[in-house]
């Protein structure tokens, strides 16, 4: 049983890893990001040198970025930095999953924020598909940093 | 399909860039529809200092994977990389142009990788997201 709790710099840990649900990649799931990216590449939808389609290199990227999403209620958060390795094209039919590490937490002009190490595997395998690193704002308890959203 | 052409290009050169008109429905795709979602709820998007709701800083690494896919082909698929920060938010009704220009060409377990200079900017010339991505030169023939 997850006992949810508000995300916040104190509750996070350097050290504290995360699991995403599994995922299957799906016929739709490669429809729909390609239609909200409005990216049709025949590759994903008619055959690639790879052997048959394969599907878009960013599709998983929620997958990992939501992993905190399993342990905390996240009300707002803002994406600071974002680092991919793509080690295997992604296939539809293949069954997924995210593992994270929380490597660091940092504050820098008042503003908090952790850095997650991923890597995302194909269940069953294990073969490494997507690995990197990101790092994410927590937003503080107003929930609204003026400088970051007014341009 | 267009044909690969990083070796068509040299350092310096730019890469044809990408331009996105981004609607709500496209990130309600992106990001899953869902109340107290700053990509998805106009009221909570406002509650959290957005005057509209906002694109998923990821998207902008979807563009930059497209055109990464579209230079380096294959080398990009298996082999590829990208590191960037996000600088502006990007809002609905934005329009972002990728951009990318030839940073480098190093040799890498005898192939070649090549890292291309990325910018995002949106429909006034800002700048929303900043870095690299590269790919390996040698697995594109196709």
């Amino acid at each position: 049983m997850v006992e949810f709790k508000t995300i916040s710099y104190e509750a996070v840990t350097i050290g504290e890893q995360f699991m995403s649900d599994d995922f299957l990649i799906k016929p739709e799931d490669v429809e729909t990001f390609a239609f909200a990216v409005d990216d049709h590449h025949p590759w994903y939808f008619e055959g690639s040198p790879f052997g048959g389609t394969i599907a878009h290199p960013v599709l998983l990227g929620n997958q990992a970025l939501l992993m905190r999403h399993s342990r905390y209620i996240v009300p707002a958060g803002l994406h600071a930095k974002m680092q991919f390795e793509f080690v295997e094209p992604l296939r539809v039919g293949m069954r997924v999953r995210s593992h994270g590490k929380v490597i660091d937490k940092y504050e820098r002009r008042g503003r908090h924020y952790m850095v997650t190490q991923f890597e995302t595997r194909e269940e069953g395998t294990g073969k490494v598909l997507t690995r990197g690193q990101f790092t994410q704002m927590i937003f503080p308890e107003s929930g609204v940093h003026r400088e970051t959203t007014h341009r | 399909m267009k044909p690969h052409t990083a070796k068509s290009l040299h350092i310096g050169d730019a890469l044809p860039p990408l331009t996105k008109s981004i609607v709500q429905r496209q990130i309600d795709c992106y990001s899953g529809v869902r109340p107290h979602s700053i990509h998805t709820d106009p009221e909570w998007a406002r509650k959290k200092g957005f005057k509209v709701p906002i694109a998923q800083a990821l998207m902008s690494t979807a563009y930059v994977s497209q055109m990464m896919v579209q230079f380096c082909g294959e080398g990009f698929v298996r082999g590829g990389r990208i590191s960037v920060a996000f600088i502006k938010p990007v809002l609905v009704g934005d329009t972002l142009t990728a951009h990318g220009r030839i940073k480098s060409r190093d040799q890498e377990g005898g192939k070649t990788r090549v890292t291309v200079e990325v910018w995002c900017e949106n429909q006034d010339g800002v700048k929303t997201m900043v870095g690299t991505a590269s790919g390996l030169e040698a697995d594109l023939q196709t």
